[in-house]
């Protein structure tokens, strides 16, 4: 067990790289950060050929790869312009844990990253919760009452969901229920944001301003689950397995809650676990559209601003996320069904 | 059972959060909403218009520059001129005059040794700031006589020093940040620049809430006086426009900034009241006269007159500006640089097709489009992404095609590239190229009319882009930058102005002023195109 | 499902079934799709929606789809115009006709490219298999592990603007289209590149593939002729669900920003031009009908790739 566990990290390391100098070039072959740091108007010539040189920019797209990955302490740099290499780097790169720093706030880039996710996870976690409570009932209830008019309603309604836009459902909750609601003086939610910053972080604040962006993330979210679950329900009621169970006179809420369901389980947390990692990316559009202080909007805004630490740290954590995951979700499958074994 | 049960309760305690009453407020609070959270708040690393804004409040240039774009003194005893000895003869030194009895906000006084620390900041090669004009290119040295006197002299005589230097570049505590300095080799990763506690502004920084929101707060030992608000917040909406609306409208937040005019003209009829702030900036067309770039037909003065008179800018104005804002007749346009009675040319398309015909550019082919010597007028026209632009050249190519213009348009998200970075319209692959453009404002300077800013494979970064040289505009521009006595710099600038106008190298298309509104409750904001929150500390709410 | 900004992941829907009756594989499909009431129901809308966009540019010319008249902008629906008028006056209408064919030629020029790279690379893998599969499935695994929205926009970043406009059928199309389908494609092939392999994995071992090797058939003709045509469940599945999802993909990049570029109109741009406040809030036929469009068509793939899975497979039932 404790081999393979090695075997598989040893594995990620590959991939890993593969990723990161993919990312990496083409984020720098991207355009130049330097262009819109003048705000309204363009960069001066001189200061940009300036913070270009001190900012190591001049570099060719490896070397500033390697100074990224392993840091650039051991080498020296001219940041007077002189021509001269006189000033040691300051670095220490990824694989010591300096993720850089960002080229615009001068801030180390995992600071800024960490200063979100706590509210990332916060709206995405509320959100798959919720999301799985539905889906679990909706896709258990159509399951079970395959054919049903209720079972064809919710699959039509799941379908909608389903294909509608983001932003139509997004628009369209703000648009009632904080912008018509407050205009026909009723109890209305707030317009986007965290918390009204005049009441602080309290737990009513978030409550309130939580409501609409985790229920555009619901919305669209809960088909896929509820639809997935229904199917793996029907496969396990029509197995032979259950169909003993029943000859044996078991009670139809047993059967389907002691046996069906925990047998339905074991493909759903299988999803939930590869899913899970993809949760620190946020939700770009929905925390676009609510000012959602979370890791999305920092992408947009970093990539507006071309500032690759930020972004590569970023991408870099839901990557190993993701891999850490799919471990952890394979070892969870050894767990729960005794008859897989890994050596 | 279970989870139904659940189901309620959760259900039953969101609607009670949601009922709760809010708890009356009894302190005087404005709220600022705002599409860009700032990404440092030291002057030195500022990249963007909305941080520069909030370091209004923290920390004081020695002057600020109103909402009529005059200078009120702050940090200095008056402001420097010929008369007071100020500003030398020669116009190559300037000298401020400290008050005695300024302070930071930890009680310790602000001297010229904190004048000469932000100088040799600016300059320190570890520091990577944004920008370190004109201190390299125009300032000979910074000094600092007595702890009161600050001297800056020039390397000749230096027009813009009102608005640029320390204005730009306000005082930073030498006592805080030298032990920094000497510890790191570099300011870049001081606490500081997130805090700028100690300050020197009429508020301090409260809390910080990244991606969220900024207070502010009164702070101790602000000689002028103290606010009349006792928390200003910052509040970080989307900036897609959508949210700051929304939030304006239901009350979440009081002021906006930077809206577009017809968001403006929906938030007036909610009530909220809407102020338009010279910024300098006016949309405009940049024609290209550069004969390697440029359309042939774009290198006759008669053409391009026909270009602004065929264009209907006053139609563009009132339908999708809705009236709010002029269409300039000059670069300068509401300063007092513009030449007087600066008009734009009228829409006249009769006098337009006269001008084209004369100028031989005719319909030869019967295909529709303009022709001379085989060659078809067909215009390049292009701009960034911004929405309202691509609006303009929609409208333009259906008007001009009926002039038998033929008008081809592209938009790019690397229209501002230098021509080093292939940028198109640095490169000249235009006719017609819109933007967004000021003088180095409040400063009426301006480079992109220089001879020596066309770009080429030599001059990489050049800034002027429509490759117009005259030899007369060139030489005035030189002289106004080192003329220091103001009404004749003035006049330099009437001859600059009429001689671009008479040239149609550039036609205005819209004044470009900063758009904001604010709701009636909020008492004495005036913003300035310049500092934008100069009298803060003078705000108030109506209870 | 998780990233539900990110794209959307197909609905599984696999109901057992045991009456199989002796008909040719082909008119079973057939059969049982046309029995699936919610992929009949699909398939009318879609017509419907393809109809609308190709007899529409019969009746509006291009020409009238760009008409602006600015003194007659944001005007709510008329007789004159039944959809109403867009930000500069143009007859919204018009435009989504105009809109649809580019909204649906990106949705399936996307799922073309996917196809096309997912069936590759998946057959290659799974056919040679050794350090090759070992590579190319490394290679899926990266792809797979970075979010899919956010590596389409670094690559919609990194794309905008280094394509010039095209000239196509008579019309001329933003670089960005182009663009836009590229990384679309380029961005979703992995799944169906794993689910072609193992595919292929399966069918390599049948008798009549391993006669055919003994045979001295060439490798490529293999699998072309033999392993492809029996994964095309798979295959047409995939390539149906995908359109649904790039179209709705495309909507985002849009709305963020950096999709498809004017003067090209799509749903999504519309949809962008209309992203300001006073629209919003005042002009809501400017954005109600692009997205209604878009949520019919992509509702409507969406039943059809449901029906077409579920005749596809054995198992599973003749309803939803």
């Amino acid at each position: 067990m404790g081999r393979y566990i090695i075997r598989r990290l040893l594995q990620a390391i590959p991939l890993v790289l593969l990723v990161s100098l993919t990312i990496f070039v083409l984020l720098q072959a991207t355009g130049d950060p330097l262009a819109t740091m003048g705000g309204r108007s363009p960069t001066r010539p001189e200061d940009k050929a300036r913070l270009r040189r001190q900012l190591g920019l001049d570099k060719p797209i490896l070397e500033q790869y390697l100074y990224w990955l392993i840091g650039n302490d051991w080498a020296k740099f001219d940041l007077d312009g002189d021509g001269i290499a006189e000033s040691p780097g300051i670095r220490y790169g990824v694989l010591r844990g300096d993720f850089g720093t960002s080229i615009v706030t001068k801030q180390p880039a995992m600071k800024i990253i960490m200063d979100r996710l706590p509210n990332t996870l916060l709206l995405m976690v509320t959100s798959e919760i919720i999301t799985l409570v539905i889906a679990l009932v909706i896709g258990v209830v159509s399951a079970v009452r395959q054919y049903s008019f209720l079972d064809n309603a919710l699959s039509g309604f799941s379908f909608v969901a389903f294909s509608m836009p983001i932003f139509l459902v997004g628009f369209g909750l703000l648009y009632i229920f904080a912008v018509k609601f407050r205009e026909w003086g009723l109890p209305s939610l707030p317009t986007g944001g965290i918390f009204d910053p005049k009441e602080g972080r309290t737990l009513n604040q978030l409550v309130l301003h939580m409501i609409l962006p985790v229920a555009t993330i619901t919305i669209i979210s809960v088909a896929g689950y509820s639809r997935y679950i229904r199917s793996n329900m029907l496969e396990v009621i029509n197995s032979d397995y259950i169909r003993t169970a029943r000859a044996k006179g078991l009670s139809e809420r047993s059967i389907l809650y002691r046996h069906a369901f925990k047998n339905a389980a074991l493909p759903l947390a299988t999803l939930i676990g590869l899913d899970l990692p993809f949760l620190l990316g946020g939700a770009v559009v929905t925390e676009r559209i609510f000012a959602w202080p979370g890791t999305g909007r920092l992408f947009l805004d970093h990539l507006e601003l071309l500032d690759y630490s930020v972004l590569m740290g970023l991408l870099m954590l839901i990557t190993v996320a993701v891999i850490v995951f799919q471990l952890l979700t394979d070892l969870m499958y050894t767990w729960l069904d005794p008859r897989i074994r890994y050596s | 059972m279970k989870r139904r049960l659940l189901f309620v309760l959760t259900l039953g305690l969101m609607l009670t959060l949601v009922a709760a009453p809010t708890l009356a407020q009894d302190k005087k609070v404005v709220t600022v909403s705002y599409t860009q959270e700032p990404l440092t708040l030291n002057p030195l690393y500022i990249t963007q218009w909305f941080a520069a804004n909030v370091v209004d409040m923290l920390l004081t240039p020695p002057w600020f520059i109103d909402d009529n774009l005059q200078p009120v003194a702050v940090q200095v005893t008056e402001i420097p001129s010929t008369e007071n000895g100020g500003i030398s003869a020669d116009g190559t030194v300037m000298t401020m005059k400290l008050r005695d009895d300024i302070k930071w906000s930890d009680g310790e006084p602000i001297t010229s040794a904190d004048y000469v620390f932000t100088y040799d900041m600016l300059m320190l090669d570890k520091n990577t700031v944004s920008s370190r004009f004109p201190w390299d290119t125009k300032v000979k040295s910074v000094t600092a006589p007595d702890a009161t006197t600050v001297v800056v002299t020039f390397n000749e005589p230096f027009a813009p020093w009102l608005t640029t230097l320390f204005t730009a570049s306000p005082a930073m505590p030498k006592h805080a940040l030298q032990p920094i300095v000497d510890k790191d080799g570099t300011l870049d990763t001081a606490d500081w620049n997130r805090t700028l506690d100690p300050g020197s502004g009429a508020f301090k920084l409260g809390q910080w809430e990244s991606g969220s929101f900024l207070s502010l707060v009164p702070a101790d030992n602000f000689w002028g006086g103290k606010p009349k608000l006792d928390e200003v917040f910052f509040r970080v909406v989307a900036d897609d426009g959508t949210s700051q609306n929304a939030a304006l409208e239901t009350g979440d937040a009081d002021i906006g900034p930077f809206l577009t005019a017809a968001d403006a003209d929906a938030l007036e009829k909610q009530g909220l009241v809407t102020t338009v702030t010279p910024s300098g900036y006016n949309e405009g067309w940049f024609l290209n006269v550069n004969p390697e770039t440029a359309h042939p037909a774009m290198l006759d003065v008669n053409v391009r007159k026909a270009l602004a008179m065929a264009f209907n800018r006053q139609k563009i104005v009132d339908d999708l500006l809705l009236g709010k804002l002029p269409v300039p007749g000059s670069y300068w346009e509401a300063t007092p640089y513009a030449r007087p009675d600066a008009k734009p040319y009228d829409y006249d398309p009769e006098a337009a097709k006269k001008l084209l015909d004369d100028a031989g550019w005719v319909d030869s082919n019967g295909d529709g489009t303009r022709d001379k010597d085989g060659k078809e007028l067909e215009l390049r026209f292009i701009a960034s992404q911004r929405q309202i632009r691509k609006d303009v050249q929609a409208v333009v190519q259906q008007s001009f095609a009926e002039l038998g213009i033929k008008v081809e348009t592209s938009n790019y998200d690397n229209f501002f590239d230098t021509f080093g970075e292939g940028g198109p319209a640095a490169t000249g692959a235009f006719d017609i190229a819109e933007w967004s453009q000021n003088p180095d404002f409040p400063d009426p300077n301006s480079n992109v009319f220089l001879c020596s800013e066309i770009p080429s494979a030599d001059n990489p970064e050049g800034s002027n882009w429509t490759g117009y040289c005259n030899e007369k505009v060139d030489s005035l521009l030189q002289e106004q930058l080192k003329t220091t006595d103001t009404a004749k710099r003035t006049e330099l600038f009437h001859e600059i102005d009429q001689q671009l106008f008479d040239d149609v190298v550039w036609v205005g298309v819209w004044y470009d002023a900063d758009i904001w509104a604010t709701t009636k409750r909020v008492e004495n904001a005036r913003y300035s195109g310049a500092d934008p929150f100069w009298n803060a500390i003078n705000w108030d709410v109506t209870s | 499902m998780a990233t539900a900004d990110a794209a959307a992941k197909p609905i599984r829907i696999n109901a057992s079934d045991n009456d199989i009756k002796a008909q040719s594989p082909t008119q079973r499909v057939i059969k049982r799709f046309t029995r699936h009431r919610a992929a009949m129901f699909g398939l009318m809308i879609l017509i419907g929606v393809i109809a609308y966009i190709f007899v529409g540019s019969l009746v509006f010319s291009e020409a009238q789809a760009n008409f602006n008249d600015t003194s007659i902008r944001l005007e709510p629906p008329s007789s004159a115009h039944p959809f109403g008028t867009d930000r500069i006056g143009r007859d919204i209408l018009a435009r989504t006709i105009y809109g649809g064919q580019i909204s649906l030629l990106i949705g399936f020029l996307a799922v073309i490219v996917e196809v096309g790279f997912g069936t590759a690379i998946g057959a290659i893998a799974g056919f040679y298999g050794g350090w090759i599969d070992a590579v190319l499935m490394r290679i899926t695994e990266a792809m797979l592990s970075i979010p899919a929205l956010l590596l389409l926009l670094v690559m919609a970043k990194f794309f905008a603007g280094k394509v010039e406009p095209i000239q196509f059928l008579g019309r001329s199309f933003s670089g960005s289209v182009i663009v836009i389908i590229l990384i679309l494609g380029l961005t979703s092939w992995m799944s169906l590149a794993r689910i072609i392999r193992s595919n292929v994995l399966s069918i390599k071992e049948t008798e009549f593939i391993l006669a055919a090797r003994a045979l001295g058939v060439p490798n490529w003709r293999i699998i072309l002729n033999h392993i492809l045509p029996n994964t095309l469940a798979s295959i047409i599945v995939s390539l149906t669900l995908g359109v649904a999802t790039a179209i709705l993909t495309e909507a985002y990049v849009s709305f963020l920003g950096l999709g498809v570029q004017a003067p090209t109109a799509s749903w999504g741009n519309m949809l962008t031009e209309a992203q300001e406040f006073n629209v919003i809030k005042n002009a809501p036929w400017y954005w109600f009908f692009p997205s209604l469009l878009i949520l019919l068509t992509v509702l409507s793939i969406n039943f059809v790739g449901d029906g077409l899975r579920d005749a596809f497979d054995p198992r599973s039932d003749n309803k939803v």
